[in-house]
């Protein structure tokens, strides 16, 4: 068995702020990550023996950026697991991790959960193909890999990382097929009246915008896809406008050509392991999904388990590096550490970085016709292939929260966990139902909480610490 | 059919080495997930589901869809995405698939 003082889950923005600001204050900190280098999906880096000779700014900046937060790693009191996931957690601290070199267990006196948010897709027939993939993807392909997944890329979905996500392919040497917003162009620069102050994003917007107008890409506003076009290969996609509530116009639509479909309608946040320790949830309605609920110094309704970045609620990179900070030194201090409190100025701070953010969400929210416009033949689970129509009947007879949808019909049990489909199905049964989406719950978190191989839960009862060997860092200096 | 993913310019990437895909050489670079060699190497679905037979490969890309599915060495279920490539490593994707360039 390992123990540290803090273990912090996850190593993007919030991670490694709590970690930087809990070993500050003398901690010894254990963080853990499944990926093989430290920065998480927002400052994903390329492996340490890529060498840019010529990368557009578009994209080395923000790695540049990556690299200044993650050089903070490098301290004698932080030990960073990379390549290890945490797949069990307990209220009393203690973790099993699965890395392929095998299980073991830790045992923290303070944990921090910084483990992320997923992308929110909507499906449509044929977004199972191999050519469609999230934004997200699409961007960290590019950021971590070098690799264009597609060379005429469509993306689709609503919200601001759609005009980044474009500006980044295009300057890497994609041709962009067409930007497909489901928010009207009123319903879009009228919700940027929200950002009222905040010049540095409507400014970034804005820039964004022109880069892609000037290189003649589509902008197509109140529009979603409503098929991939193709039988093995994606050759296109089919575009519809959309009413006030989101639903597809009949007799609107329009096929563009392109290899590749990207979507993202946003993001929810990745709490399985607080709700498997026991964290209480809360729905946050700014952005339909639920999250990890704290008090001021992040603690969660666990004591000794704090939560910081987008597990309590989707906020950006800002929010997530704040409350990396508020929560890595409220662990320390429990600890007994001196650490830095979390005075006045940075609770306006984040205050401040947290509204300017629920501002966006009403903007970029993803109305309910869209699910209601999702097909009765058109997948939802992509792991056990259940339709939404199988969906929509079972709320019928019955499955009125996501639990019972499980023991239904299997959907969110297959690999995903509910990771994909569980956001989806809760909006189908909230719409078949007439109830709301916060009353059709969330999956119950189960262990493992992804896919691990069966010998090393079976394993876990007598742990055996095996080395989680971190190396392969960006080149700034190796971190331990 | 030529492969729609290609690695971008003004990157370099170090000293290729092989890795096989169902028997097929395909060149990589140290840091390239399989995902990554797979979809340069021309190969978009991975895989085919259990229930249907359909087609999967990249979808999430961070390792939380369980779509891209791959046989690393002889380990079945291992996500392309996730792992990395190493030098002579074979890796197998779905024969039933008929995507072999």
């Amino acid at each position: 068995m390992i123990t540290t003082e803090i273990a912090v889950i996850g190593a993007g923005p919030a991670g490694i702020a709590a970690a930087v600001a809990a070993a500050e204050a003398g901690a010894r900190v254990l963080v853990i990550d499944e990926n093989p280098r430290p920065g998480g999906q927002y400052y994903k880096q390329p492996p340490s023996s890529f060498k840019a000779n010529d990368v557009a700014s578009s994209l080395s900046e923000n790695i540049q950026h990556g690299r200044e937060l993650i050089a903070g790693l490098n301290n004698p009191k932080i030990t960073v697991c990379a390549n290890t996931l945490v797949w069990n957690i307990t209220a009393d601290g203690m973790l099993d991790l699965y890395a392929p070199e095998g299980g073991s267990r830790v045992l923290a006196k303070r944990v921090v959960l910084a483990s992320g948010a997923y992308e929110r897709v909507v499906p449509f027939d044929g977004w199972t193909l191999p050519g469609v993939t999230t934004v997200g993807a699409a961007q960290l392909m590019l950021k971590g890999q070098g690799l264009l997944v597609g060379q005429k890329i469509l993306l689709c979905g609503t919200g601001p990382l759609l005009q980044l996500a474009a500006v980044q392919l295009l300057d890497a040497g994609a041709e962009i097929a067409a930007l497909v917003e489901l928010h009207s162009r009123t319903e879009f620069f009228g919700g940027g009246l929200k950002l009222f102050g905040q010049w540095g994003k409507i400014g970034q917007g804005m820039a964004q915008r022109k880069k892609l107008l000037d290189a003649g890409v589509p902008m197509k506003y109140g529009c979603v896809v409503t098929r991939a076009v193709g039988e093995t290969e994606i050759t296109g996609a089919v575009i519809a406008k959309v009413d006030g509530n989101g639903r597809p116009i009949a007799g609107t639509e329009e096929t563009i050509a392109a290899d590749t479909i990207c979507m993202n309608y946003g993001f929810v946040p990745a709490t399985e392991l607080a709700r498997l320790a026991g964290c209480e949830q809360f729905f946050d309605s700014h952005f339909d999904a639920f999250a990890t609920k704290t008090n001021d110094d992040l603690e969660t309704s666990v004591s000794g388990i704090f939560a910081a970045g987008e597990v309590r609620g989707i906020g950006g990179v800002e929010v997530a590096l704040l409350e990396g900070k508020i929560a890595g030194a409220a662990a320390a201090r429990q600890l007994g550490y001196a650490a830095q409190s979390n005075g006045h100025d940075i609770l306006k701070e984040w205050q401040k970085a947290r509204a300017a953010f629920d501002s966006l969400s009403g903007m970029f929210a993803v109305k309910r016709g869209v699910y209601e416009s999702i097909a009765d033949d058109v997948l939802v689970c992509r792991c056990d292939e259940i339709r939404a129509g199988e969906i929509r009947g079972a709320a019928r007879a019955g499955a009125q929260n996501l639990n019972a949808l499980k023991a239904w019909n299997r959907c969110g049990m297959g690999r995903c966990q509910g990771r994909l489909c569980g956001p989806i199905a809760a909006q189908i049964i909230a719409s078949e139902t007439g109830t709301s989406v916060e009353s059709v719950g969330a999956f119950t978190a189960r262990i493992p909480i992804k896919p691990v191989p069966l010998g090393v839960v079976g394993a876990s009862a007598e742990p055996h610490a095996t080395g989680t060997a971190m190396e392969d860092h960006v080149g700034y200096g190796r971190v331990r | 059919m030529a492969a729609q993913a290609q690695r971008i310019s003004g990157l370099e990437r170090g000293q290729a080495f092989s890795i096989t895909v169902n028997g097929q050489t395909v060149a990589a670079f140290p840091g390239e997930s399989i995902a990554t060699v797979l979809a340069v190497a021309g190969f978009r679905a991975f895989r085919a589901t259990d229930a249907s037979d359909s087609p999967r490969g990249i979808f999430c890309g961070m390792g939380i869809c369980f779509d891209c599915l791959v046989t690393v060495n002889g380990l079945p279920n291992q996500r392309a995405c996730m792992t990395e490539a190493r030098a002579g490593c074979d890796v197998r994707v779905s024969e039933t698939l008929n995507v072999e360039r």
